[in-house]
This record gives structure tokens, C-alpha cells and sequence, in this order.
């Protein structure tokens, strides 16, 4: 899986999860800072990846992903 | 002034007095930090404007929000950060970007949590010096200004105080809406509410700073769970004091003994935590309470009423046992009952019934009301030796309670002298309290309480013009000596300094050591003997034997060549035997002296306040008895006074029962000289003199033992 198609996917479930547009989410966005996640929802956000890619992640590490472009990188580890 | 400093004395203003708000990172989830802190913010009707900052919400509680700080069109003087930890910094960043100077950070996730909050802290730090922002926090409750022309309410404390003179500072959050609570019950009203958490930038120094130039806090109050930089501290509330008239009130948690237990010394046992805050406290001037009842006791005499002229006071009472309760409680604490001029006797003879006592204490007989009370007052005001008066009350069932309560408002407003009021119970004085207190007429539920309260605020103002004591410096003194003693025993690892060394030092210092000699055989032992003088003492002297008494190490009252000769072999077989790997560098043999008292001198060095000086009573039960004093160096005449004079066995010094006077001069010349002695030299850790032998008045005093432990920090 190419990385602007991880990205994408990754796009879809942060629009779901915090029921935002797509196109509001930015590439370097912030989960927090600039799209508002509350702790539940970034723990939301884990679980909504894990699905979608069918990985499990490391759940410490994983809660420390800020930014869209680090959860395409992070998730891609496991995809690779 | 550093150049921070000056930038938090510039934007301090902007914080506690803006003009506009943001409140950035807040949500609509109410109940949470981040929606309360902007709800407080409206609800106590901000005379400016707020700005709610939120990545997702359109508004928050019917007012616009902004995604990020920087889409706000209007300036703003102060920001409230809510975001969690994690992001803090880039909420900062824009802060500065939009030339926000004042900055308050509420969210927890810092120092507290451990080295991932360590480097947030430092993050926040660099971005504050790159805009000149001045940060309160993180990890506070926020905070206050009462001010009807400011009106916020930027915490999430469930209420807004009332408006008053005390100025409050506390560490701890928690500890914040406890003591709101309790104050709102007591009508206690502040004119700022500061809870500074972390203080990663603005501490409670600079914070008690601007409380002193601030015209509407007449008193201090700051709750302190560490203290970084104690001197820094001591300057700054000596400076506060002396300037401005303030007083300065520390709680500060944590009287324990921890700290002192791995101490090597008697000094560095003695020296805990607690007795170290007490004696810097004091030297600076500042009142340290006991807990939260003590200190809002003594802050709302100082905030409610003048400063007594004198510590004479008149007590008037409706019930004899209470009268004598309070006149005990006054005289243990320091004050004195007024003796009434003939015209107010005459006054109280004519206006108060027969069977009432007319002396001080006054008491009015239990069924008094309101009109005795208003005679007795005027009498007791009017008074020319009374300077404050204490009003008891105990409830019968004929006591006008309320019109009690109001009299003492209404009379006490006549006169500038101090009336402090204890209505003893609780159920069936309380509207009369609630009164009082309305009226800024403290009130305590104990006598005790109001006696206390009083002698603190009397000897606040008695002890006004203390100065902070410079060190009285010896001009006979070679440093570069001691200092290259201690860099020789450092080079060798070498961190504790054997009697022979530290002797050495002492005497390079003027402190007289008793004549001595280290010998390393039984011939010599017997040749240094003689030259002395018997009665000798021998020591054994190794740098691996702290405690020499307890592998035998020490034989008194040596007094022949023969037996000297005999003490060095059985010391020697002594040590061989109970420390068996021990570096035996000899034995000193030391004039032994027969008469004097043995006081204890040390040194320790506190990691907050520096070299801390303690004197006492010595011998082998220092700390059994513990009758010892502390000061923070540098100390000059006066301060070596006040030590001497602090412990309980300075008695015995000055002579009882027709003894002659020890020389307390020669003490205090000591006390001086050992002070210089932990200034100019920081290596020095801990130092035990053990006994100093006082001689009688004019004779000095001399050293017998002596030990000295270097800082290990920088041990290979």
C-alpha cells in the first residue's frame, strides 16, 4: 500500500471519528491542537486505525502519534 | 534585576489586570477544566472582553470562538491555556506570534509526571524567552483578582471570593479551593487568589513582589510545598516587609524529619528541614503559621484592624473562668494587662454594677448586655495604657448576643486601637459572629487563638525595622591557607577531615583549639605528654573512624609519661580490634581541660538556604536534649547574640545559683568566625565542634573536638 493511500484512509477515519470534513484535515495537522480531539477520542482514533488496517498497534507508543503525517508514518511500520 | 524579572514586572500587570482574555484549548463540555475555566470567566461578569479559543467549536456558552489564537483581530493581554500537556507549546508559540505577553498554564502533564514533563517545561521556558512572555504555571488552579474594576474569576474554583486585603499565593491547587471555601464561610476576602503550580517561569518570589507594590493586599499569605532558592526568598520577603509594611505569612507543609536522618553529624541530625525553615524564616521576618486555621487567625488581625502601639492590652469579659483563660493566654504569649488610670476606674465604678470587676481583666457579669458592653469598651478604648482590647463573650440565656456584636462594631469604630473578639461556643453565638465578621472584627472561637494572634502581629510591628545581617568579616584570617588544606584532602579523595586537619582549619580561622600533638609512638606520646601538661587526653586519628568513642578510641585524664606510653599501645589495640582495616594516621594527645561548660558549634549546608550556623548546649546527649538554635550565614554580632541567647540552657551560661558567668563573648566570637569560615569555604558540608569548652567570663573558650565532612558531589 503506497503512502498517499494510507494517508487517505487514515483522513477517513479522523473524519469519522471526530466528525469533521475531510477536507479540513490538513496533512501536518495536529490531532489536538488543531482538530480538537479530546483524550477519548484520540484513544477513539487508535482503535478506528487498528480496524481500518487491520494491524494491532503498540498502544503506548501509538498514543503519542500527534499529527497525521506521524499516524501514516507510524501506521506504515506495521504495514511494511 | 535580571532580565527576566523585569519582563514578569511588566507583564504581571497584564495578567492580573487585562483587558482582554483568551482562553485557549477550551471545549463545551462543561464539568470539564477547559469549559469551566471560560464559564468562571463569564459568569463572574469580567469587566473585559474573553475570547473563547477552540480547534472544533463555533462558540462556547453563546460567545464566537476562534480556531487559534492568532484569528482573534483585536489584541489580547492574557492568555489561559486549557490544552493538554502534549500541545501546550504550540498554543504558546502562537500566543507569542500574537504578542501575548501574559500567559497562565492550567493543564497538568509537566515536571509532576517525570522527564517527559521535564522537557515540556523546558520547551515552554524557550518559547517564553523568544516573546517575553511571562507564564503563570503549569498545573495550577489560576487566578484571581477581586477588584470590582477587574472582576475575574480565571480558575476553576467553584466560587468567587470575596473582596478583601489578603493577597494569597499557594503551590498547590487543591490546597486553593479548600482554603476558598473555608474563607467564604468566614467572610475572609482577598484582593488576589494566585495558585502558581509549578512555577516554571513566574515564581512566588517575583510573585510577592508584585503583591508589594499591589494597593489592594495589605497582607501576604503563601502556601509552599519546596522551596528552590530559600536565600532568594529571605531577600525577597525581607524586602517586601521593610519597604512596603507587609506582612508575610508561610505555611509550608512538610515539618517533618526527613532529610536529616542521613546526617553524619550531630549538627547535620539536629539540622532537619524544619528547624532550618524556622530560622531563616525568622531572620527575614516572616511569620510561619502552623496550619490554615493559624494563618488566616493571624492574617485577618493583620488585615481588620491597626497595629497595637503597644503589647498592653484590656480584657472584658462576661464570665470569670474565660477572663482568666485569656489572661493566662496573654501573658505565656508576651503581652501585658493594661493598668487602668484612676478616671476609668472611676468611669467603670460608676457605669458597671457593684458586683462587676472593675480591674483588668473586666468582667461585666454574665448577665450582662449590650450597654454594659458599650461602657466597658468606651472605658477600655479611652484608657491611655491600653493599646488593644480583647472582647469575651459567653452565651447565658439572658446575652443579647447580636446587640453584643453590634456595639463592638459600632464602638470599636470610634477608636484606631486594635479589638479582637473571641464569642466562645458555636450554635448559639453564631449570628453575633456573623456579624463580627461582616464588620472585619476578627473573631476566634478560642481566647488562646485571639492572644496568639495579637502577640504575632505586635511583634511584627515591634521587629519592623530588623535588618538582614551582613557577616562580621576577620581581617586575620588566611583563606588561601584553608582552602589549600581542603584542596589537598579533596585531591586525595580524602572528604572527611581528621581532628589533626580540621584543627588545623579551625585555628587558620582564630577559633581557639586546645594545645596538641599527633604522635605516632609510646615514646612519643610520653614526650608530648609532658610537654603539654597532665591532665592529657588521647584521640585516635584515622580518616576511616568517624566515631572514635565507640571502638575505644579515647582515653581522659592521662596523667604521667608511663601512662601515656601504656594509653597509645592500648588505643592502638583497641582500633586494631574493633576496626580492623582502619588507616591509623596516630594518635593526638591533647591538653585535657577540667573546668567550663561544653557547648556545641556546627555547620550544614542546606541545599535551599546555604551554610546554616547551629549552637547549643553540648556533650555526648546534644541530641537527646536537643537545646539547640539555627541562623542562615552570614551573621554578624547580633544574630550570634540572639543564638545564644534562643537556648534553653543559656542560664547556665550567664551563671545561676552564684556561679561566676561563662564568657559568652568568646562564644559569640566564635559563632562570627565559623560563620565567615562556611562562607569562604563551600566545600564544607558539615562541621561538628564538640565540645567547645567555655571558660569563665573573660577566659575564652576552647575547642576539644572537632570534625569536618567535605561535599562528596564531585567525589571520582
Amino acid at each position: 500500500m503506497d503512502r498517499e493511500e494510507v494517508k487517505n484512509r487514515v483522513k477517513k477515519v479522523i473524519a469519522k471519528v471526530l466528525e469533521i470534513d475531510e477536507s479540513e484535515i490538513a496533512d501536518d495537522a495536529n490531532f489536538v491542537f488543531d482538530l480538537g480531539a479530546s483524550s477519548l477520542q484520540s484513544m477513539r482514533l487508535v482503535a478506528g486505525f487498528q480496524e481500518e488496517f487491520g494491524i494491532e498497534m503498540d498502544e503506548e507508543k501509538s498514543l503519542e502519534v500527534q499529527t497525521v503525517s506521524e499516524a501514516v508514518d507510524f501506521i506504515g511500520t506495521y504495514l511494511n | 534585576m535580571s532580565k527576566r524579572k523585569d519582563v514578569h514586572k511588566q507583564n504581571l500587570d497584564k495578567i492580573f489586570n487585562p483587558e482582554s482574555i483568551a482562553v485557549v484549548g477550551t471545549n463545551n463540555s462543561k464539568g470539564t477544566v477547559p469549559y469551566d475555566i471560560f464559564f468562571n470567566i463569564l459568569k463572574t461578569e469580567f469587566t473585559g472582553i474573553v475570547y473563547p479559543v477552540s480547534p472544533r467549536e463555533k462558540s462556547i456558552s453563546s460567545v464566537k470562538a476562534y480556531k487559534y489564537v492568532i484569528d482573534i483581530p483585536d489584541p489580547v493581554d492574557l492568555a489561559i491555556i486549557v490544552f493538554p500537556s502534549p500541545v501546550c507549546h504550540m498554543a504558546l508559540e502562537q500566543c507569542g506570534q500574537k504578542g501575548i505577553k501574559g500567559v497562565v498554564i492550567i493543564s497538568a502533564g509537566f515536571k509532576e509526571i517525570g522527564e517527559k514533563g521535564v522537557e515540556r517545561e523546558t520547551q515552554l521556558k524557550q518559547i517564553a524567552e523568544k516573546y517575553d512572555i511571562s507564564i503563570i504555571g503549569p498545573n495550577c488552579l489560576g487566578i484571581i483578582n477581586t477588584d470590582p474594576l477587574i472582576n475575574l474569576n480565571a480558575s476553576f474554583a467553584r466560587k468567587m471570593p470575596e473582596q478583601g486585603n489578603i493577597g494569597f499565593l499557594s503551590q498547590s491547587g487543591a490546597l486553593c479551593t479548600a482554603v476558598l471555601d473555608y474563607a467564604l464561610a468566614k467572610h475572609i476576602g482577598f484582593s488576589k487568589f494566585i495558585s502558581f503550580g509549578n512555577k516554571v517561569d513566574i515564581s512566588e518570589i517575583d510573585l510577592i513582589y508584585y503583591l508589594m507594590e499591589d494597593d489592594e493586599t495589605k497582607v501576604i499569605l503563601l502556601y509552599l510545598e519546596e522551596i528552590t532558592d530559600g536565600r532568594a526568598l529571605m531577600k525577597a520577603a525581607h524586602d517586601v516587609i521593610r519597604k512596603s509594611g507587609k506582612p508575610v505569612l508561610i505555611l509550608k507543609s512538610g515539618r517533618t524529619e526527613a532529610g536529616a536522618f542521613a546526617a553524619a553529624s550531630h549538627t547535620g541530625s539536629l539540622a532537619g528541614d524544619d528547624e532550618i525553615f524556622d530560622a531563616a524564616f525568622e531572620q527575614a521576618g516572616i511569620i510561619r503559621c502552623s496550619d490554615i486555621e493559624e494563618m488566616f487567625n493571624i492574617a485577618i488581625a493583620f488585615a481588620y484592624q491597626q497595629a497595637p502601639g503597644s503589647n498592653k492590652v484590656a480584657i472584658i469579659t462576661n464570665a470569670g473562668g474565660p477572663g482568666v483563660l485569656t489572661t493566662d493566654a496573654a501573658i505565656q504569649d508576651g503581652l501585658q494587662l493594661a493598668k487602668f488610670s484612676e478616671e476609668t476606674t472611676k468611669e467603670f465604678r460608676r457605669a458597671l454594677p457593684s458586683t462587676a470587676n472593675i480591674k483588668n481583666p473586666v468582667d461585666v457579669i454574665g448577665d450582662a448586655r449590650a450597654d454594659r458592653y458599650n461602657a466597658a469598651l468606651n472605658g477600655a478604648f479611652k484608657d491611655p495604657d491600653v493599646d488593644g482590647v480583647f472582647v469575651i463573650l459567653t452565651p447565658q440565656s439572658m446575652t443579647d448576643i447580636e446587640a453584643i456584636a453590634r456595639e463592638v462594631v459600632k464602638v470599636s469604630n470610634e477608636y484606631s486601637k486594635p479589638v479582637y473578639t473571641s464569642f466562645m461556643g458555636e450554635a448559639d453565638v453564631a449570628a453575633g459572629v456573623d456579624i463580627l465578621l461582616r464588620n472585619k472584627i476578627p473573631h476566634y472561637i478560642l481566647p488562646e487563638s485571639m492572644c496568639r494572634s495579637f502577640s504575632r502581629v505586635y511583634q511584627f510591628y515591634r521587629d519592623l525595622d530588623k535588618k538582614l545581617h551582613k557577616q562580621h568579616v576577620f581581617p586575620d584570617i588566611d583563606t588561601k591557607a584553608a582552602q589549600q588544606i581542603i584542596d589537598t584532602a579533596v585531591g586525595n579523595n580524602n572528604y572527611y577531615l581528621s581532628e589533626d586537619v580540621a584543627g588545623r582549619i579551625l585555628k587558620i580561622y582564630g577559633i581557639p583549639v586546645v594545645d596538641n600533638e599527633l604522635v605516632t609512638s609510646p615514646e612519643e606520646a610520653a614526650s608530648a605528654a609532658q610537654g603539654i601538661g597532665f591532665p592529657v587526653v588521647m584521640k585516635i586519628v584515622s580518616d576511616d573512624i568517624i566515631h572514635k568513642s565507640d571502638i575505644k578510641g579515647v582515653v581522659l585524664n592521662i596523667n604521667s609519661a608511663e601512662e601515656a606510653k601504656k594509653t597509645f599501645n592500648k588505643i592502638t589495640k583497641n582500633v586494631l580490634q574493633n576496626k580492623p582495616g582502619a588507616n591509623i594516621k596516630g594518635i593526638l594527645v591533647s591538653k585535657m581541660i577540667l573546668s567550663g561548660e561544653e557547648v556545641i558549634l556546627g555547620v550544614k549546608r542546606d541545599p535551599a538556604f546555604g551554610p546554616v550556623i547551629m549552637f547549643g548546649l553540648g556533650g555526648v546527649y546534644v541530641e537527646v536534649f536537643k537545646d539547640v538554635s539555627f541562623r542562615v550565614a552570614p551573621i554578624d554580632e547580633d544574630i550570634a547574640d540572639s543564638m545564644v541567647k534562643k537556648i534553653k540552657s543559656f542560664k547556665i551560661l550567664e551563671g545561676i545559683r552564684g556561679k561566676v558567668p561563662r564568657d559568652i563573648t568568646a562564644i559569640k566570637e566564635c559563632l562570627m568566625r565559623l560563620s565567615q569560615m562556611a562562607i569562604e569555604c563551600p566545600q564544607i558540608s558539615e562541621l561538628d565542634i564538640n565540645p567547645l569548652i567555655v571558660m569563665d567570663e573573660t577566659k575564652g573558650c576552647f575547642v576539644a573536638d572537632v570534625r569536618i565532612m567535605l561535599d562528596t558531589s564531585g567525589k571520582k
